[in-house]
């Protein structure tokens, strides 16, 4: 027999292993809003049997251990889908950004008027027919004031294009190093919880929070730089990025730094090391290639537009003649979107403008219907494809890019959701099921309690025999 | 398998946000009547439709430059038409001037000759703007300019144009001249209106002829003489007169043409970048019914879990 003071121990550890129940279920209940939590149980286990007369008899229950329910390899694929979702997330915004700054959008019910013209397309398109109306109408000044008027749109709506998208491409720059400075803080992060892990591994505990709060901390550096982890016997993770290793344990071998290789772009490297590296995943990565991809093909398309409209024009404009008779000026000045601008002269005055291929011959229109032809003629630099075509085919290829990211953004979107739903079917709290264990450790608490009234009871009964 | 609160919270809204995505996507293409607004909407459908309002942009403009040339050969026509009037008088004075012997009636013919070259010489220097009609491409001076004498007879008209005539473009790969110099001796080009080698008018100095010969009462000089030239300058601005009219007929299929064309545009623009409104709005209604059921059956199981935990004890 165990005797009274075993019986009253045996309930008293009872009553501590179903509050220790109370409790964890409560943490469960507490958290299950919280998506980074991972459910804990208490693993309960019969305690050490007792050897009594009778042979061995159990002592009750005793809480061995507050266990945490997760699955590595769900965890593992969780930080590399974060790496592709950050990816392309950061492409699809950058874009999405570029496209708000081109500004060309469609309006097939406009009426094609100069009042209505608002993209770069519009605005080429009336420069062209502005000419064909000059070659009209050589000596009309209205005439010659609508083609200056429609080469100051076009030129500002290039210089505003080429402003907006080199100031998105520093804020990409921006976000870059930004970004990598909270990489830095995630690893220094990461490294201090590696070590608390470790320490209450080493004190033979378990560290589940600190374990939530460190996969919550790698699946957001996964976000930003695709990362190999390694967990080793201690409970600690490595942490490697492009093949270097930035953690070991509980110390921070090195970090990244963000630096200009030269041409004013951000790349990304090893601050100790300098190895630059080449990364596979993640938001940094994601906003480089939109900004070395997409963007620059399209920054890069813009000036050789401008730089062929601007040599294509003056190469004929130059030849012509003015109404005083004078000749070999420019149309525009500059070669880039940037830069490309009405002659001042010109824009001053419009009897400037070198309509006449003919000296003497105010009325000649030959220079103002060459201008005009070169709206439907091939450019070579422009791959033999007219001014509106290249403008269209670069407008349409960037549209290309940004319509595969936010194709890439949904399938992910998709493949994110299933993954997050089996991690919660394994790790996530059910309310359901925790308020249905609340309600069996408070039972199990109950009848605890009656054995320690019990053996109470009958304590005193036998102290009540000597008196 | 499992279904924890978080996954059951995250599958909700998620769905009920690409639900409202979708809403608004249809609402806009409701409203705009367009299928592609951005380049991310449909790329390739945004390439070939920019290049269809290129077509529709060059088209209106050449119709522009139709409607221009129309109001310039109309103008030409009616100047020609002035001076076809005066043509047939000066004409008439030259026949009525073979039979009469009066000297004071000779002179009275000269007079009115002597005018008719004035008035002509005004219509040919008409302007359309700030172009001038048959001085060429010359518009900085006037084309005709009359010399006279101290009585105010002509003695000569001098044409300070060229015969140079521009092309105007009508459509893709189609222009059109509108334009007569009022002089050409070269042989080769648009005839002149008032001088031409080739039908042998001259008209101003066949009238200059005509003046001077009533003057002198030369009858028999304006049988033989002026009468035979100037019914080569009658031929000459009839044959003008003709041409300005294909011209017109030219222009005015030009203007039909570019009308079809536009028509056609509209079309196929609608066709690439036009939104389906019935489809549109089917697809609109469906999914603000899937919207709205989501809610209503998102909030009747959070009210179980209600249910659940304040049956707790």
């Amino acid at each position: 027999m165990l005797g009274l003071f075993n019986t009253l121990g045996l309930g008293a550890r009872a009553l501590q292993a179903n509050q220790l129940g109370v409790e964890v279920t409560g943490q469960n209940l507490a958290n299950s809003s919280n998506a980074a939590y991972s459910r804990q149980r208490v693993t309960l286990a019969t305690s050490t049997a007792m050897q009594t007369t009778l042979g061995m008899q159990g002592t009750g229950v005793q809480a061995t251990s507050i266990q945490q329910v997760r699955d590595a390899l769900l965890d593992g694929q969780m930080r590399d889908e974060s790496s592709v979702t950050g990816y392309w997330n950061s492409q699809q915004s950058s874009l999405q950004n570029a496209q708000g700054q081109l500004g060309e959008y469609l309006n097939i019910n406009g009426t094609n008027s100069a009042s209505d013209a608002q993209g770069l397309s519009d605005r080429l398109n009336n420069l062209f027919n502005s000419f064909q109306g000059l070659s009209t109408s050589p000596t009309s000044i209205s005439q010659r004031q609508n083609v200056i008027g429609q080469a100051q749109a076009l030129a500002s709506g290039l210089n505003d294009a080429s402003t907006k998208l080199s100031s998105l491409n520093d804020s990409l720059n921006s976000s870059v190093t930004d970004s990598v400075t909270q990489a830095n803080q995630l690893l220094t992060q990461i490294a201090n919880l590696n070590d608390q892990i470790a320490k209450a591994s080493l004190s033979g505990g378990t560290a589940n929070d600190l374990t939530d709060t460190r996969q919550q901390a790698l699946e957001s550096l996964a976000g930003l730089v695709n990362i190999q982890t390694n967990t080793n016997s201690d409970g600690t993770v490595d942490v490697s990025v492009g093949g270097t290793q930035l953690v070991a344990g509980n110390k921070t071998l090195d970090s990244l730094q963000s630096y200009d290789p030269g041409n004013g772009q951000m790349q990304v490297r090893t601050t100790t090391g300098g190895t630059p590296l080449t990364l596979t995943g993640g938001s940094i990565q994601g906003t480089i290639d939109a900004r070395d991809g997409a963007l620059k093909t399209l920054r890069d398309g813009l000036d050789t537009l401008a730089s062929s409209l601007a040599t294509q024009v003056n190469g004929v404009y130059s030849s012509g003649y003015d109404l005083n008779g004078g000749t070999g000026a420019a149309f525009f000045t500059g070669n880039t979107a940037g830069t490309i601008a009405v002659n001042t002269a010109l824009a001053a005055d419009p009897s400037l403008l070198q309509a006449s291929g003919v000296s003497g011959a105010t009325g000649d229109n030959t220079v103002a219907l060459a201008l005009a032809k070169l709206g439907t003629q091939s450019v070579a630099a422009l791959g033999n494809k007219t001014f509106s075509g290249a403008f269209a085919a670069q407008v349409g290829s960037f549209g290309f890019a940004l319509s595969n990211a936010n194709s890439e953004v949904a399938n992910q979107g998709a493949v994110t959701t299933m993954l997050k739903n089996q991690r919660d079917s394994v790790s996530g709290v059910s309310i359901e099921e925790e308020v249905a264990n609340l309600m069996l450790f408070q039972q199990a608490y109950s009848a605890s309690s009656k054995i320690i009234s019990t053996a109470d009871q009958m304590l005193q009964t036998v102290i009540a025999l000597k008196t | 398998m499992r279904i924890a609160g978080t996954s059951y919270t995250q599958a909700m809204t998620g769905q009920i946000n690409v639900l409202a995505g979708r809403q608004n996507q249809l609402q806009s293409q409701a409203s705009s009547g367009q299928s592609i607004t951005a380049p991310s909407d449909n790329p390739a459908g945004m390439t070939q439709a920019l290049g269809l309002q290129t077509d529709q942009a060059n088209v209106t403009q050449y119709a522009q430059n139709v409607t221009t040339l129309q109001n310039h050969t109309n103008l030409m026509s009616s100047a020609l038409q002035q001076l076809k009037t005066i043509s047939d008088r000066v004409s008439e004075l030259a026949t009525q001037s073979d039979s009469l012997t009066s000297p004071s009636a000779l002179k009275a013919n000269a007079a009115e000759t002597t005018q008719l070259i004035q008035n002509a010489v005004q219509i040919m220097n008409t302007k359309d703007g700030d172009q001038y009609l048959f001085g060429g491409t010359v518009s900085d001076k006037a084309p005709y300019v009359a010399t006279t004498d101290a009585s105010g007879n002509v003695t000569g008209v001098t044409y300070q144009g060229n015969t140079s005539v521009n092309a105007s473009e009508i459509g893709q790969n189609s222009s059109v001249t509108v334009d007569v110099p009022g002089e050409n001796t070269t042989g080769s080009g648009a005839r002149g209106v008032i001088t031409d080698s080739r039908s042998g008018a001259d008209f101003f100095n066949h009238m200059i002829s005509l003046q001077n010969h009533l003057l002198a009462g030369d009858t028999t000089s304006i049988n033989t003489v002026d009468q035979p030239a100037l019914a080569k300058d009658s031929d000459n601005i009839i044959y003008q007169i003709s041409s300005i009219g294909a011209v017109q007929t030219r222009l005015d299929v030009a203007a039909s043409s570019a009308s079809s064309q536009q028509t056609s545009l509209s079309t196929s623009l609608n066709t690439v970048a036009g939104a389906d409104l019935a489809q549109t709005i089917t697809q609109l209604t469906q999914a603000e019914n899937a919207y709205q059921i989501a809610m209503q059956t998102s909030s009747s199981i959070l009210q179980l879990r209600s249910s659940l935990l304040a049956s707790l004890p």
